[in-house]
């Protein structure tokens, strides 16, 4: 047995992402044509072997309760183990907070009941809205032979000011890290963390006692000397999606061959929600060229460099460039689209034009008629 | 517990007339439509007609089918009461027969139905495609009091012939039942799904069963003698798509109705799903150099060439230059860059190398008569260069080629 278990942290954040987090959490946010944010890092789990995986929940997350459901999809609707949602509402409760943890580690510490029942030696803990292909089994065997206290994954791709950075030692040893600062240098984190199921629970125990509830303030930066934490590496693609421009761009760069061999490698396979829905179908009349397409589209009239995911139709006569469709779309016939991102069940009208820039594409909200 | 209504699913057949796509399989478990096999329709019509317990009747082959059904979660029929059961032929203390004919495989199954004491057993096949409401041809069969109620459709008085016809009387009474008749008295055709009155069924197959001279058959045997003893039949007339699929010829025709608008037979349609196991794969890429048109294409294939008039399943490959029109390609196959696939069916995980070519559209064969689709048996690699003329199939169990 692998002996690690996943914990996946799904909450509300402020980011630029607009429209796409008005009725959802960041890691329902539909993604790559047929699958929820989420969906990589719990096939990543289920990929390393990981059979237990707790996911807490957080703000809007009525989307993400229906899209994990039993967490059949994932084999993970198990007698023992297997998919648990847990909302962490009590230990604020008792500390008469807002109803909403703070930080990861008072999330935790709501949910410290849960985590004592941990049947693995090891946890991994990660953000809901990264999208990425990793082999956390590797990750582990790195964590055990460095024989780190906490090994977090990073990356040397640089992003922008509000994420977090570390600085490596030669030993790849974290001795610095920082947030905001003007311009970033080093490792930027993925906040992917390994650590023994016992720290995890010691550090929640003493982060409660002292009131801290973050686990970059408390544990990364404040804990640093009396912790051996590691940085693993990864340079393939990671996606953290948390503004429109980066979840358009890093989408569309699936459109390349080489991203989707990296995202969709075939010995890693990314599993998202079963669904029924049949073939899709190009009619005569349709044209669809360098396009990724989910099934049961249904499509008549010109696509191109899109994004289409399940049940979308575009109508005779409509044309949709450098578009992504959310489920459902239909694009009346006649209408034109160019850097659009439609939402769920949205409908664009019979010759309607909408054009967004490719630096600032347009969003259609949820069940809109345009 | 006790069901109003229990459905057997006739799934034993080997499908000889299938054989190059069945060798490893049951033909139920041939693929269908890109993203189904045959048997999740009358699966997914069972589900939507509120039937909750079947029992499928399978003996040729079954390993894959069998994993195929699994639990029967797909289509909703992992109950804690009822839900879907693979019945194979078994051992008893009498001792054990492989199923003779469709009647025997249901009376060696009557412990099976009893353990639901229903009223009324659909029995249905297992190798047709089309969408059909079980629950109201079973409100018919209650309202009319039958003791069997046959499904019915009318067809070209040309092709008459080739069915087992039924003769009505105008309240619908089937009057007469002729199978494969030379001179068809009526254009009704019998589709192969009955509804019976379990206690009337019951009844009839234990008698069939003692008649040594019978070939224990529902066309040939229990439908004659229940009209013969004058059980009340009634016939209910069935109008959408219908196709029993039990040759490639036919096979590649529901394919090709399935992109042909109007031909009844739309997947799209959301009132009466088709389910089926889903496999793990990626969307489809559809490449910068592709040309798709008039073709269903499943999820995880990705697309760089031609594609036309074509129903291409789940994680094919069809490389840049390639060209496919008219052909139904199952799951997993890889047409290389430059290869031409025409009028044909492609089995699963078939390899056609860059260069070779497999079918030819009809127009270009000398003689009408000699021409016919190119068939390939699953994991059939054809080499860079190799023709594969129309009308041949290869099949690699054999190591050769078999004219049709």
């Amino acid at each position: 047995m692998n002996g690690m278990h996943g914990i996946i942290f799904s909450y509300e954040k402020k980011t630029g992402l607009r429209e796409l987090i008005e009725h959802r959490v960041h890691g329902s946010i539909p993604f790559g044509g047929d699958y929820r944010v989420v969906d990589f890092m719990l096939s990543n789990m289920v990929n390393a072997g990981i059979t237990d995986v707790g996911v807490i929940m957080h703000g809007k997350c009525q989307s993400m309760l229906d899209h994990l459901g039993s967490g059949k999809s994932w084999d993970l609707s198990r007698r023992k183990g297997g998919l648990k949602l847990l909302p962490a509402f009590a230990y604020t409760e008792h500390r008469e907070g807002a109803g909403q943890f703070r930080g990861k580690m008072e999330a935790l510490g709501c949910v410290k009941d849960y985590l004592s029942h941990i049947r693995q030696d090891h946890v991994v803990l990660c953000d809901s809205d990264l999208v990425i292909n990793l082999p956390l089994d590797d990750v582990l065997s790195e964590h055990l032979r460095t024989g780190a206290d906490i090994t977090a994954v990073c990356t040397s791709h640089l992003g922008d000011s509000s994420d977090t950075y570390f600085k490596l030692d030669d030993a790849g040893r974290i001795v610095d890290t920082v947030r905001d600062v003007h311009t970033p240098v080093g490792y930027r984190c993925l906040n992917i963390y390994v650590m023994s199921t016992e720290l995890l629970l010691r550090l929640v125990e003493d982060c409660m006692a002292h009131n801290e509830y973050s686990f970059r303030g408390a544990v990364l930066q404040k804990r640093a000397a009396t912790l051996r934490i590691g940085g693993y590496v990864w340079d393939g693609y990671a996606a953290r999606i948390n503004t429109i421009q980066t979840y358009f761009q890093r989408s569309m760069e699936l459109l390349r061959p080489e991203m989707r061999g990296e995202l969709f490698c075939p010995a890693r396979p990314i599993i998202g929600k079963v669904n029924d829905a049949p073939s899709s179908y190009i009619d005569p009349t349709g044209e669809c060229v360098n396009s990724l397409i989910a099934d049961g589209c249904d499509i008549q009239g010109t696509v191109k460099n899109c994004i289409l995911f399940r049940g979308v139709q575009v109508e005779k006569g409509a044309e949709v460039q450098n578009c992504i469709l959310f489920k459902g779309t239909t694009v009346k016939s006649g209408a034109i689209l160019r850097n659009v991102i439609t939402d769920k069940y949205v409908t664009i009208k019979e010759n309607g034009t909408l054009m967004g820039h490719e630096s600032y594409p347009l969003v259609i909200a949820r069940n809109s008629e345009v | 517990m006790k069901k109003e209504c229990v459905a057997m699913l006739l799934a034993g057949g080997q499908g000889s007339r299938l054989y190059v796509l069945t060798g490893d399989m049951a033909k139920p478990a041939v693929p269908f439509g890109g993203k189904f096999r045959i048997i999740d329709f009358p699966l997914s019509n069972c589900t939507n007609s509120g039937i909750d317990t079947v029992g499928v009747l399978t003996q040729y082959r079954p390993l894959e089918l069998n994993s195929y059904i699994g639990n029967g979660q797909p289509w909703e029929l992992d109950r804690v009461d009822g839900g879907v059961h693979i019945l194979p032929p078994y051992q008893s203390a009498t001792g054990a027969s492989w199923y003779k004919g469709t009647a025997n495989a249901i009376y060696q199954n009557i412990g099976f139905v009893d353990l639901y004491e229903p009223e009324y057993v659909a029995v249905l096949s297992g190798d047709h495609i089309y969408k059909m409401d079980y629950s109201d041809m079973l409100r018919c069969h209650k309202e009319s009091g039958a003791a069997c109620t046959i499904s019915v459709m009318e067809v070209p008085w040309s092709e008459a012939k080739r069915f087992g016809i039924m003769s009505v009387d105008e309240a619908d009474r089937v009057t007469a039942f002729a199978e494969k008749p030379k001179e068809p008295k009526s254009n009704l055709a019998s589709m192969g799904i009955y509804i019976f009155t379990w206690d009337k069924l019951r009844q009839y197959l234990i008698e069939d069963e003692a008649d040594s001279a019978s070939e224990n058959d529902f066309g040939k045997n229990i439908i004659p003698a229940m009209l013969h003893r004058g059980e009340m039949m009634t016939a209910y007339r069935f109008e959408g798509y219908w196709k029993d699929v039990g040759t490639l010829d036919s096979l590649w025709d529901a394919n090709m109705d399935m992109l042909l608008p109007g031909s009844g037979l739309n997947l799209l349609d959301k009132s009466w799903p088709i389910y089926g196991r889903s496999t793990v794969c990626p969307p489809t890429m559809i490449g910068p150099a592709a040309d798709v048109g008039n073709s269903a294409i499943a999820k995880g294939c990705t697309i760089n060439g031609e594609v036309k008039n074509s129903v291409v399943s789940i994680g094919t490959v069809v490389g840049e230059g390639a060209s496919v029109t008219y052909s139904v390609i199952m799951p997993g196959a890889v047409i290389e860059p430059g290869a031409q696939v025409h009028y044909a069916i492609v089995g699963e995980n078939c390899r056609i190398s860059s260069g070779a070519s497999v079918g030819a559209p009809p127009e270009t064969a000398a003689d009408p008569d000699q021409w016919g689709i190119a068939v390939l048996g699953p994991g059939t690699v054809v080499a860079p260069g190799q023709q594969v003329a129309a009308k041949t199939m290869l099949d690699r169990h054999q190591n050769g080629e078999v004219r049709a």
